[in-house]
């Protein structure tokens, strides 16, 4: 129960789909939680928003396949609302008119892959099966509080033991395959593997997303796996959509809380966190109303949390500096389109089972690398890579009758351009470039805009809280994972401010629609509050 | 059936000697096999051009294992080591210099008339690049464990090293863990505001490698290399007489400890007989037999050229295949008539290019150069990392006269739409050109080059690959 002045056990900055899942668990434990969102929407970055009349986007997260199993379960989300609709394949047209079409069917897969390269054709079925082992062994460490390898807590060792363990526990090819994952670039990684070009670059696309490093950076072969392990009905490796949007997963999410009693107040932007003693008393919002709470578990990212939300002189100086050196470094934007027909690509023209799934613009790897060192230098790449998807050939909802949207993931468009460019003068000039990168493939696309929707990485920052544009509140880099995220020592979700927790992406086991930091905060909030309640 | 030799070892480099050296001090009688006319791999002294001697490829003595110098008496064996003062100098094109001292307080001086701030975190960035970077040498002191199934012998390492880990201390602990995966431009963007001084110390965890400063990874090669020398952008030390002078005196050392060394040997094969090698065959159809045979050259010439691959699994193989040793330097030796002047240099003592010279002024210049090489080009505008012998060993040009010694990079083994036969010249001439703005009347000193590509050291020093130069 909340003590006398507290008018709740836990309040959660931020209506994410993390605040959200942390509240619900904590409500389900007994606690009176009230969840405060800036926004006028819930869900944060998973939000579905109509911009045009009738046209439903999910104006920045838009496909879902990370979300945890246990979470879909424990919170009943399909009685919920959730419906998760498959999306089958990937289609990549390549500049030649050729394309590459991967889809579930296994048969179907394997005969469009020999047709590019018989070699690959089996390469590609053992490498599922290399990929599946990695994904068994990295899956309970995604849903573990990571250890802390300085401390000598027995309970801790233990978790690392039990790591050495399952590692012991694989296969020597796994254990070298694993070893090699942790270490090497995408394109490394599967050189090993493939000799065809476009499946290299097309496949290697899942290992920059969210990260400013290139195809060939040390690095990305693990990102590679992070997405490769999405996991819809227990099926590995199968990403879809909601129905009604992204933001039905978080409004899915809102009514489980809601039955458990969490109170949700959108609008309610917050000035500052209250401490006092070392302690979290509560929240000051933007209009002055002061919020007690006995704990606070913030969802929004390190840099929001403590240099904007907290005053200095409550934090230790260290902490402070580890804080400003954690990456954001946003490198993606994103532009939603409403269409009045369907594109029709060269490679394949007309309708077809090939709009259904993920359409990528990946056609080489010098493709991809070169997006790349466009942004180093500043500038958003002259020819991106660009993940589209058309949920309206799923899910009708989303739009009137006939008409499309078409979503586009683009990387990369740099948060930091180089000196004397900035996003809002740049904004229109990415959205066209975007256009006509995809005009090259499906020339149709000009004559079929209704509207368009252009987010930057500072679109993102200033309406979505999400510092420097990153969507993974903070780059998915080796050095800002498990144990060391967001910074090191403090990754089991505690702050040096007792009382003030974090259970945003920011957290392990990091971004994406996976609702892990908020399930594993919650967890151990209840922990530490087990007996004052 | 001639006698079976205790040991073979394959190849007359530093690695070959050293090996050589131990084992002919434990009893045994190793033959080392060198192809060409003297050992020493890619640590020899050549005359280039009358009268003008250089370390022909690798310039500056690395990290040598001060174990090895100690257990070989290399000194006793004729190796006198240079340690001039200046470790290295870094030229910046609008006509500044950082002149790094190898003492740390005039080093920090000379940072301070770049920024006070990068002064004062200079020593702290060396300490602890000394403490991390201590863990990592009692590390690479060990043979790598077998992560399938470790031996006991492998387990106790890990433990050793595991143990050195913990004792680090939680904030440099943390530290290892973060910096070992970072890119080294954020590392040395964690410590230093100087664009130069950031380039500098950067340049470290690309040299050699297929990695630009941005590339995940550049970090640890950073603070591999601080293992052997904590010296932020490296100290610089050479042999007198060139590096031959390590090798020669390594391969008196193994000599005399009751090894024998060929030279002109060259072999061709490698004997395998039920799974075990047998001996090996050289180019003139000599077999010599051994119990053992020990290759010091690289691993696919080693098993994918000596070795019938019938000897070895396909999955082998593959993997083998897969090693990864894309070459990325080239190497440039110049002939002077005269000591150069740099423009940024201007009224400073000879003695300040004693040290090596770094040309690569900013992270991003040193990323375009790498930008190219992914591409199959070599770099428009060059990393160099330059030395003067010369200066502190008269002995290696005629009176006046002085050898510069250049590695540039990056150098791609593998160009794009072309060979290297068609590009040396034009390599020569970029690297002479971007010279030639840091010192303008450098290209009239020049009496004499050579320049050898990646493919040079594939062909004449068996590097597969053009692999990197060992520093």
């Amino acid at each position: 129960m909340a003590s006398a002045n507290s008018k709740y056990d836990v309040v959660v900055i931020g209506g994410g789909h993390n605040g959200l899942v942390n509240a619900a668990y904590l409500a389900r434990a007994g606690k009176k939680v009230l969840v405060l969102e800036r926004r006028h929407v819930l869900g944060g970055a998973a939000c579905t928003e109509e911009i045009f009349p009738g046209f439903k986007f999910s104006v920045c997260s838009y496909v879902v396949s990370l979300l945890r199993p246990e979470i879909i379960r424990d919170l009943d989300l399909p009685r919920h609302g959730l419906e998760i609709l498959p999306l089958d394949g990937t289609f990549t047209p390549m500049p030649s008119g050729d394309y590459l079409w991967r889809v579930n069917d296994h048969g179907k897969t394997h005969r469009e892959i020999a047709r590019h390269s018989k070699v690959d054709a089996e390469a590609y079925d053992e490498f599922g099966k290399a990929m599946q082992a990695m994904c068994r062994f990295v899956k309970p460490i995604l849903s573990m509080v990571p250890p802390d390898p300085a401390t000598m807590n027995p309970k801790e060792l233990m978790k690392l033991l039990f790591i050495g363990r399952r590692f012991q526990g694989m296969t020597s090819d796994d254990k070298y395959n694993q070893v090699q994952l942790m270490t090497m670039s995408a394109i490394d990684f599967l050189d090993q593997w493939f000799e065809t070009d476009v499946l290299k670059a097309t496949m290697s696309a899942s290992g920059i997303i969210g990260t400013f490093l290139g195809v060939r950076s040390p690095g990305t072969a693990y990102v590679l796996l992070h997405h490769y392990m999405g996991e819809i009905d227990g099926a590995f490796r199968s990403w879809g959509f909601a129905r009604g949007g992204t933001g039905a997963i978080s409004n899915a999410i809102a009514d489980a809380a809601r039955e458990s009693g969490v109170e949700i107040r959108t609008q309610a932007a917050i000035a500052q966190i209250m401490v006092k003693g070392g302690r979290a008393r509560g929240v000051v919002l933007a209009n002055g109303d002061e919020i007690y709470a006995d704990v606070v578990s913030s969802s929004v990212d390190p840099r929001l949390t403590f240099v904007k939300m907290i005053e200095k002189e409550h934090l230790p100086a260290e902490f402070l500096e580890e804080i400003n050196r954690y990456k954001f470094r946003g490198s993606s934007g994103k532009v939603n389109l409403a269409l009045d027909a369907l594109p029709n690509f060269k490679a394949m023209p007309g309708p077809g089972a090939h709009l259904r799934g993920a359409i990528s613009i990946s056609p080489s790897v010098e493709y991809m690398e070169r997006a790349y060192d466009d942004a180093k230098y500043g500038n958003f790449s002259r020819r991106p890579y660009i993940d589209m998807v058309i949920p309206t050939l799923t899910d009708p909802s989303v739009a009137p009758p006939g008409k499309h949207i078409l979503s586009c993931f683009v990387q990369y468009a740099p948060y930091k351009l180089r000196p004397g460019l900035n996003w809002d003068d740049q904004k229109e000039a990415f959205g066209n470039n975007v256009i006509n990168t995809i005009a090259e493939y499906a020339p149709n696309i000009k004559d079929i805009i209704l509207f368009k929707q252009v987010v930057t990485p500072l679109d993102l920052e200033r309406e979505w809280g999400l510092t420097e544009g990153n969507i993974f509140q903070g780059e998915l880099s080796l050095e800002q994972l498990f144990f060391l995220r967001p910074v090191p020592g403090y990754a089991q979700f505690r702050t040096p401010i007792k009382n003030l927790y974090m259970c945003g992406s920011a957290t392990h086991p990091g971004g994406g629609i996976m609702g892990g930091p908020g399930r594993l905060a919650a967890l151990e909030i209840l922990k530490d509050v087990k007996g004052t309640a | 059936m001639p006698d079976a030799r205790d040991v073979i070892i394959v190849g007359g480099g530093h690695n070959g000697l050293v090996t050589a050296f131990y084992l002919a001090k434990a009893g045994y009688k190793p033959l080392v096999l060198e192809r060409r006319a003297q050992p020493g791999g890619a640590a020899i002294t050549e005359e280039f051009h009358p009268g003008f001697r250089c370390s022909i490829l690798a310039h500056a003595a690395g990290p040598l294992r001060p174990d090895v110098v100690r257990d070989m008496q290399l000194v006793k064996h004729g190796l006198t080591i240079i340690t001039p003062e200046v470790g290295v100098v870094a030229l910046s094109p609008d006509g500044r210099a950082l002149i790094l001292h190898n003492d740390r307080e005039k080093a920090a001086q000379e940072i301070g008339k770049f920024s006070q701030k990068d002064a004062s975190k200079y020593p702290e960035f060396q300490k602890s690049l000394a403490k991390v970077g201590k863990v990592i040498a009692d590390a690479l002191a060990l043979t790598p464990p077998n992560i399938d199934s470790p031996s006991r012998g492998d387990l106790w390492g890990m433990l050793k090293t595991a143990r050195s880990v913990r004792n680090l201390g939680k904030k440099d602990l943390y530290r290892l863990l973060r910096w070992g995966p970072m890119a080294a431009a954020d590392l040395v963007a964690e410590y230093f505001e100087t664009e130069l001084l950031r380039a500098t110390i950067a340049a470290r965890g690309i040299f050699g490698t297929f990695l630009g400063p941005w590339s995940a990874g550049s970090a640890l090669v950073l603070l591999v290399r601080s293992a052997g020398d904590s010296h932020p952008a490296g100290s610089a030390c050479f042999a007198q007489g060139g590096m031959g002078s390590i090798t020669q005196a390594m391969a008196a050392a193994a000599t005399q400890a009751g090894a024998e060394i060929r030279s002109n040997a060259d072999v061709i094969e490698i004997r395998v007989k039920n799974g075990a090698a047998t001996g090996v065959v050289l180019s003139t159809g000599e077999e010599i037999n051994a119990k053992a045979v020990i290759s010091n050259a690289d691993p696919k010439r080693t098993l994918l050229k000596l070795v019938d691959p019938v000897h070895l699994s396909p999955d082998f193989v593959m993997k083998l295949q897969h090693y990864r040793m894309p070459g990325t330097v080239a190497k440039v030796n110049l002939a002077l008539s005269g000591l150069p002047e740099f423009t940024a240099l201007n009224g400073s003592p000879e003695s300040t290019l004693s040290g090596r010279i770094h040309i690569g002024p900013e992270i991003d210049y040193l990323e375009r150069a790498f930008d190219e090489s992914k591409y199959g080009n070599f770099s428009k505008h060059p990393y160099l990392e330059i030395a003067i012998p010369s200066v502190t060993d008269p002995s290696l040009a005629p009176p006046g006269k002085h050898v510069m010694s250049i590695y540039v990079q990056y150098a791609p083994y593998k160009l794009k739409g072309s060979d290297w036969d068609s590009q040396r010249v034009a390599l020569g001439d970029t690297v002479v050109r971007t010279l030639a703005q840091y010192a303008p009347k450098l290209p009239e000193l020049i009496s004499s080059h050579q320049i050898i590509t990646p493919q040079d050291l594939e062909d004449t020093y068996g590097l597969t690959g053009g692999p990197h130069l060992p520093r």
